[in-house]
C-alpha cells in the first residue's frame, strides 16, 4: 500500500514538472500555432539562467526568478519578431526555424560550457517531510504549487482581463479578431514572449532538483508535446490536467512494468489519444483543424 | 505516366519540356545520368584522398536518404519525423543477419526493404488520420518510443553498447578496404534514390500525392483513395531509407541507438537536407545534401575539436536563416531567379 502511495506521490510530483513545462508550450501551440520545437531549450536556459544568477550574484535560484524570467519574456518577444513573425503562413518554415533555434541554443551552451554540468545549491532542496512513510522534497512541492497557481492565474487572467480576451479573440479568428481591432502582431509577440517566460520558470524552479547539461531540453519537450496533445490545444487546464495524467502513467509504468519502458508507456497513450481524439481531453472538438486552416 | 512525345530520348531531353508543357520521366532520366556523370567524374579526380572519400560517401548516402525521404515528405507533403525508425530498422536487420547467419548484406536490402515497407504501413495507418503538424508531432514520438526499445531489446541490436560488424573484406560482405569503393556504392544508391524518385514524380502516385498534399480534401473529392497513395508513398520511401540504412551500417560497421536514431543527426535531418535544397523537387535534395555534408564535416574539423559543438551552432543559425530568406529551398530560388531572366528578355 506503501508502495502505492509512493508511486502517486512520484506520479504526482512529476506531472506537476510536466505540466509546468507543457502550459507555455500550449499556449504558443494554441494561439500562434507554432509548434515550438526550442521550447526544451527555453526551459534549459532558465535553469542555466538560474545557475548564472548564483554564480553572479550570489542569489538563491527561487530568488533569481525575478530575473531570470524577464530575461526569458524579452527574448522570446525577440524570437517570435524576429524569427517567427515572418514565418507566419509557412508552417513547414516554422518547424525549420524553430529546430534551428534548438539546435543554435543547446549547442551554444555547450560550447560556452563544455559540456560540464552544474547543479544550483539551495537550502531549501534539503527540506523533507515524511508523510506516512513517503518522502516529499520541499523543491518538488513547490513546483507542484507552482503549476497550480500558474494554471488559475493564466486561466484567470485569459478569462477577465481585456488583454486576455484579445489572446482568445485571436485564437478563435486570426482574421475576426483583427477587423474588431486587435492587433494579432503585437499579440503573438506577447504570447510567445509568455510562453517563453513560463518555461524559463520552469528552468528556474527546476534547476535545484536536476543535474543541468545542454541536452536536458530534449527531456522535457516529448513529454510536453504528448502532455499538449493529449490535455488538448490551447487548453490550460488541458495541459494541467495531461502533465498529471503523463506524469502518473510515467510513475506507474515505470514502478509496475519496468522503469526503462516508461516512456514507451507514455507515448503509447499519447499516440491513442492523438488517433481516438485528436483535439486532446479538453480541447474543443475541431481545433485541430482550425490549426490548418489558411489564415491572414 | 502522361507521354504525349514520341521523339527518341535525345531529342526531347535537349527540348527539356513535352509537347504539353510537362517534363516526362525520360527527360529526368537524362538529367539523372547527366548528374551522375558529373558526380562519377568529381569522385573519381578525388579518388586518392580518403578524407574526401569519407565525405563524399556521407554526401552522397544522406542525399540518397533526404532524396527516399522527400518521396512521401516533399511530393506527398506528410512531415514524417520517424524516418531514422526505417533507416535503423535496415541496419540493425543487415547486422543481425550478417553476424548471426552470414547473409550478404547485398543480399540483406530486400529484407530490409519489405521489413521497413511493412512497419511504415504498420506504424502510419492509423497515423495518418492525422495532418500537417500533427502527422509530424506523432512521427516524432514513434522516432522516440523507436530508440527506447531499441536500448531496451538488447539481444537484437545490442542496446546502448551497440553492435559492430567484424571487418571481413571482401566484395560479397559490403566491406572495403579503400574508401573509393564506397563513394561508389553510396553514388550507385544515390542514383537508385534518384531514378525511382524521378519515376514517382513524373508518373502518377508522385501527381497523386501532390495533389494530396495541396490540397487533401479536393483530392479524395476528385477520386483519389488518399489513404492508399500515401501508404504506398511512405512504404517507398520507408523502403529505400532502409536500404540507406543497410549502406550505412556496412560502412560504419558499429551501429548504436544514438547514432541511428537520433533526431538532430539521422530523423530531422533527412528533413531539413530536403528543405534546404527544395523540398519537392527531384534534386532538391540531392542540392541540399552537396551544400550540408561537406560544410558540416568542415565546420566539424575547423571548430568542432576546440570548441564542442561549434558546428551545431553554426548549422543552426543556417537554419533559422535558410528558413527566412530560402523559403523555396536552393532550387527554387535558382527556379525564380532564372523565371525572372526569362520573362525580363522576353519583355
Amino acid at each position: 500500500m506503501s508502495a502505492f502511495i509512493n508511486v502517486v506521490t512520484v506520479g504526482l510530483l512529476l506531472g506537476g514538472i510536466y505540466g509546468l513545462v507543457s502550459i507555455g508550450l500550449n499556449l504558443i501551440f494554441g494561439v500562434i500555432r507554432i509548434v515550438n520545437f526550442a521550447q526544451g531549450e527555453f526551459v534549459m536556459l532558465g535553469m542555466y539562467g538560474a545557475y548564472l544568477a548564483y554564480l553572479l550574484i550570489g542569489v538563491d535560484p527561487y530568488v533569481s526568478i525575478l530575473v531570470v524570467v524577464p530575461s526569458l519574456f524579452l527574448f522570446g518577444v525577440v524570437v517570435q519578431r524576429f524569427i517567427l513573425q515572418p514565418l507566419q503562413n509557412e508552417p513547414m518554415m516554422q518547424v525549420f526555424a524553430t529546430f534551428g533555434l534548438l539546435l543554435l541554443l543547446q549547442n551554444m551552451v555547450l560550447a560556452i560550457t563544455r559540456g560540464m554540468s552544474y547543479t544550483v545549491p539551495t537550502p531549501l532542496s534539503q527540506v523533507h517531510f515524511d508523510l506516512g512513510g513517503v518522502s516529499l522534497s520541499l523543491s518538488r512541492l513547490i513546483v507542484l504549487l507552482s503549476v497550480c497557481v500558474v494554471a488559475i492565474g493564466l486561466s484567470w487572467f485569459l478569462k477577465h482581463t481585456l488583454l486576455g480576451k484579445s489572446v482568445r479573440a485571436v485564437t478563435q479568428d486570426r482574421r475576426s479578431a483583427r477587423l474588431m481591432g486587435i492587433n494579432v502582431e503585437w499579440t503573438y509577440m506577447l504570447t510567445f514572449g509568455t510562453g517563453a517566460a513560463l518555461a524559463g520558470l520552469a528552468g528556474t524552479l527546476l534547476a535545484p532538483i536536476y543535474t543541468m547539461s545542454p541536452q536536458i531540453g530534449g527531456n522535457f519537450i516529448v513529454a510536453a508535446f504528448a502532455v499538449v496533445v493529449l490535455g488538448g490545444l490551447g487548453s490550460v487546464w488541458g495541459a494541467f490536467a495531461g502533465g498529471f495524467i503523463i506524469g502518473m502513467i510515467e510513475a506507474f509504468a515505470g514502478y509496475y512494468v519496468n522503469p526503462e519502458l516508461k516512456h514507451v508507456a507514455w507515448f503509447l497513450v499519447f499516440i491513442i489519444v492523438l488517433i481516438v481524439r485528436p483535439s486532446g481531453l479538453f480541447g474543443v472538438m475541431g481545433a485541430e483543424e482550425v490549426g490548418l486552416r489558411e489564415q491572414n | 505516366m502522361s507521354r504525349t512525345d514520341t521523339l527518341p530520348m535525345p531529342a526531347s531531353a535537349l527540348k527539356a519540356k513535352s509537347v504539353t508543357g510537362l517534363t516526362t520521366f525520360d527527360t529526368e532520366l537524362v538529367r539523372i545520368a547527366a548528374v551522375a556523370i558529373v558526380l562519377l567524374g568529381c569522385t573519381w579526380l578525388l579518388s586518392g584522398q580518403p578524407f574526401y572519400m569519407n565525405i563524399l560517401s556521407y554526401t552522397f548516402l544522406f542525399a540518397a536518404l533526404a532524396t527516399s525521404w522527400n518521396i512521401i515528405g516533399g511530393y506527398g507533403g506528410q512531415f514524417s519525423l520517424a524516418h531514422g525508425v526505417y533507416f535503423a530498422i535496415g541496419a540493425y536487420l543487415a547486422g543481425n543477419l550478417y553476424i548471426r547467419f552470414g547473409l550478404s548484406p547485398w543480399i540483406a536490402l530486400v529484407p530490409a526493404a519489405l521489413a521497413a515497407a511493412i512497419a511504415a504501413a504498420l506504424i502510419c495507418w492509423p497515423l495518418f488520420r492525422l495532418k500537417g503538424k500533427f502527422f509530424g508531432i506523432a512521427t516524432l514520438a514513434v522516432s522516440e518510443v523507436a530508440f527506447v526499445l531499441a536500448n531496451y531489446f538488447d539481444s537484437l541490436t545490442g542496446g546502448p553498447r551497440g553492435m559492430s560488424l567484424p571487418f571481413k573484406a571482401g566484395f560479397s560482405n559490403m566491406i572495403f578496404t579503400n574508401r573509393f569503393s564506397y563513394a561508389l556504392l553510396m553514388l550507385g544508391f544515390l542514383i537508385f534514390c534518384l531514378i525511382v524518385s524521378g519515376f514517382v514524380y513524373r508518373t502518377r502516385l508522385g501527381y497523386y500525392l501532390q495533389a494530396v498534399r495541396d490540397d487533401q480534401d479536393a483530392a479524395q473529392a476528385s477520386g483519389i483513395d488518399v489513404l492508399y497513395v500515401k501508404m504506398t508513398g511512405m512504404a517507398l520511401s520507408a523502403a529505400l531509407t532502409a536500404m540507406g540504412g543497410v549502406f550505412f551500417a556496412l560502412y560504419l560497421r558499429f551501429i548504436d541507438p544514438p547514432t541511428l536514431l537520433s533526431l538532430p543527426d539521422i530523423g530531422v535531418r533527412f528533413l531539413l537536407i530536403s528543405l534546404i535544397g527544395g523540398v519537392g523537387t527531384l534534386f532538391g535534395p540531392l542540392v541540399g545534401a552537396l551544400l550540408i555534408v561537406p560544410v558540416e564535416f568542415y565546420l566539424r574539423a575547423t571548430i568542432g575539436g576546440s570548441i564542442p559543438g561549434g558546428h551545431l551552432v553554426v548549422l543552426g543559425a543556417v537554419l533559422i536563416l535558410c528558413s527566412l530568406f530560402l523559403k523555396r529551398g536552393i532550387v527554387g530560388a535558382v527556379e525564380s531567379a532564372w523565371q525572372s531572366i526569362r520573362r525580363r528578355r522576353h519583355g
